[in-house]
């Protein structure tokens, strides 16, 4: 938008040369930098790729790639939301939470082990709704209340797992029944799992949302300057929870997928998610202050993890070592990108 | 443009200003945490006299000591507007070498431990100050890897203390008023952090760096070295808390007793009235805030909420303690 009437009023026969050849400057290298970023990520994702196939032989087979896809296909949902977030500047912590009480919600109304109604796809419709109620609740209370979104999504992270954890109750575990669901996540249509479809279809509708809807540009002018934002009169408060709640419903969404995948309910059913999502997202060259990043960039970050891990395990790598390669990985990505802008003036937070 | 006026009139004097007798000793954030804790306690009396009689308040005491440690760390970071994510895992990293040592080395492993963890604290903080990365992304990068390198030095599995535990037994068998002594190494080190924010020029400069890290940089504070102190102050106390599990369990394991303290001991920090922002920390209000943590679950169940609903009780009352606590005012940025 800016740059539109930035144009026009160039058109318009502005004389201001020096100032314009300047700006052309700026936004050259702009330009460079945003490209620069993805294009190091998919190097790294290329070297990765190459040395894998070079040491496993099983690695790039289509049974593996079929693998490493539905491994990614619930980080990736959550992620899209989890980018939403972090582009305010603020950040969700209560994606496993959500994803246990959503999953909870979906497995228990749908055809288990426990008997109960089998509401088919209301079941899906009713867990969804108790997402976005829990963001909903984040996204006011940060709002309306001035919590901090840490803070606030702290709280939810454990109110979702307690409502998982009543839902789950004192009875046996609920068992998915229903034959046509039982591993549909991970099953093959044209080509691909199902799951990675719905993953698609998500980063598809999160990248239309973020570059052509208001909620999407006002997402990123409140990162940018939360100030600027609210003085333009540009509706802060409303888009601040819309985020939250689009958020916990991909999370939401996540538990559901996870707890298909698992074929049983459990309120953990998403432990582990939120050590994939934020290094993923921060790998990926989103700002944690918000304003600077995207949606594909996070995607890259996913794919970048979850190949490694998946690479580390065919080459015998032990599993204990994973949580250290992902946390060498984001150590390395975050100074990597910011030594450059090292300054003694520079805050950093 | 009559909002935006009202809005500045109301930045101009302070919400909590009507309140002389409040504000004469420090404001609600540093009363509110005491006066939450001894609500909930108050509460739990009446329900359950038996408890309280029956020594329930150092059940409390030394339940919460790991927690108060480590919240004593993070408040520490939060002060100069960090977070460090990697401290429970340092802990309990801590944790695993002290059993793997105590055997060898008998009273130097203690020593050897601090060192360890404030040395990876120290590291965390070179990185954040030099590198200027987030120390949010940064902590949760080297929380992985303490992580995994708890679950090789321990091999998946509990470590036992082999020989010379007495020692580090007696922290927890032995006590001050029925309350043992790992609780009051807690206070004791809350104590010596806030004469350290209170009366040097050390303590001071953190907070400057927390309220305003440009205006602390344009005042000659040594900014860097100080974000280093804290991060190393966080890992030493981690490395306190590795030696308050010992004392309470005799073992450590990767997912033993204390391999889930991050988010309470966070939770403990806020509750004492630790701004997440930076610039506000009162160590002696942790305490409360760590014996709040503490008592939530035992609250819970005393109330007679069932004990399915704990965590959600849990986190509803992190939420709303820090609604409750927190200075804020209407112009000013939430993030």
């Amino acid at each position: 938008m800016v740059h539109k009437v930035l144009s026009e009023q160039g058109a318009g026969g502005i004389t201001t040369t020096a100032i314009r050849i300047r700006e052309s400057g700026i936004e050259r290298r702009a330009r460079f930098r945003g490209l620069a970023e993805p294009l190091s990520l998919l190097v790294a994702l290329a070297v990765l790729i190459g040395v894998f196939s070079l040491l496993n032989e099983r690695f790039l087979t289509a049974s593996n790639i079929q693998n490493v896809l539905t491994q990614s296909a619930i980080p990736l949902i959550v992620a899209v939301g989890a980018t939403l977030v972090i582009l305010l500047g603020s950040i969700d912590l209560s994606v496993e939470g959500v994803m246990g009480a959503t999953g909870m919600t979906w497995i228990l109304l749908s055809n288990n082990s426990r008997g109960g109604a089998d509401l088919g796809p209301w079941a899906w419709v009713i867990a969804l709704g108790v997402a976005l109620l829990l963001g909903v609740a984040s996204g006011l209370i940060f709002t309306a209340l001035k919590v901090p979104s840490f803070i606030v999504t702290l709280g939810m992270w454990y109110v979702g797992l307690g409502i998982a954890t009543m839902l789950y109750g004192t009875d046996l575990l609920p068992r998915l029944e229903d034959e046509g669901l039982k591993g549909w996540t991970s099953r093959i249509s044209l080509g691909l799992p199902n799951s990675f479809w719905v993953a698609l279809l998500v980063i598809g509708l999160g990248i239309l949302v973020l570059r052509n809807t208001r909620i999407g540009r006002v997402t990123l002018a409140i990162g940018n300057s939360e100030t600027i934002v609210r003085s333009a009169g540009l509706p802060a408060f409303p888009v601040k929870v819309a985020v939250f709640a689009i958020a916990a419903v991909l999370s939401g969404l996540g538990g559901i997928l996870a707890t298909v995948q698992l074929d049983i309910g459990s309120p953990t059913v998403g432990s582990g998610v939120l050590f994939i999502v934020i290094p993923a997202v921060v790998i990926g060259g989103t700002h944690l202050g918000g304003g600077k990043g995207g949606i594909l960039r996070t995607v890259l970050g996913v794919f970048l993890l979850t190949i490694l891990n998946n690479g580390l395990i065919l080459s015998g790598v032990e599993s204990s070592y994973q949580s250290a390669v992902t946390g060498a990985i984001l150590v390395a990505a975050i100074v990597f990108a910011a030594w450059s802008q090292r300054d003694r003036l520079r805050v950093a937070k | 443009m009559t909002k935006i006026d009202s809005e500045r009139t109301k930045v101009a004097v302070p919400a909590r200003g009507k309140l002389p007798s409040v504000k004469r000793i420090g404001g609600w954030h540093a009363v509110g945490p005491i006066v939450i804790f001894l609500a909930i306690l108050i509460v739990v009396a009446i329900l359950t006299p038996a408890f309280i009689g029956s020594g329930g308040l150092a059940i409390i005491a030394s339940s919460s000591a790991p927690i108060l440690l480590l919240a004593l760390g993070q408040a520490m970071v939060l002060n100069v507007g960090s977070i460090d994510l990697s401290n429970a895992a340092i802990g309990l990293l801590g944790a695993i070498l002290l059993a793997l040592t105590l055997g060898p080395v008998a009273g130097l492993s203690p020593v050897i431990v601090l060192l360890a963890t404030t040395a990876f604290g120290a590291v965390n903080g070179l990185i954040v100050a030099y590198a200027q990365v987030p120390s949010f992304a940064l902590t949760l990068g080297t929380l992985g890897i303490f992580q995994a390198v708890a679950l090789v030095a321990s091999g998946r599995t509990t470590v036992y203390v082999a020989s010379n535990g007495e020692g580090i037994h007696a922290l927890y068998e032995s006590g001050i008023a029925n309350v043992p002594m790992t609780f009051w190494m807690g206070v004791l080190l809350a104590v010596s952090l806030w004469v350290l924010l209170r009366y040097t020029r050390v303590g001071r400069g953190m907070t400057a760096i927390g309220k305003n890290e440009s205006a602390a940089i344009f005042s000659a504070v040594r900014t860097r070295s100080l974000k280093v102190l804290a991060f190393a102050l966080s890992g030493f106390a981690a490395g306190l808390a590795g030696i308050a599990i010992i004392a309470q369990a005799g073992s450590a394991s990767p997912t033993g007793l204390g391999s889930d303290l991050l988010l309470p001991a966070i939770a403990a920090a806020l509750i004492g009235g630790t701004s997440i922002s930076g610039g506000v920390v009162n160590p002696l209000t942790v305490i409360f805030g760590a014996l709040t943590v503490a008592l939530v679950p035992i609250a819970t169940t005393a109330v007679g909420i069932d004990a399915q609903a704990q965590s959600l009780v849990y986190g509803a009352v992190i939420i709303g303690v820090v609604a409750l606590t927190m200075s804020r005012n209407k112009s000013s940025i939430v993030k």
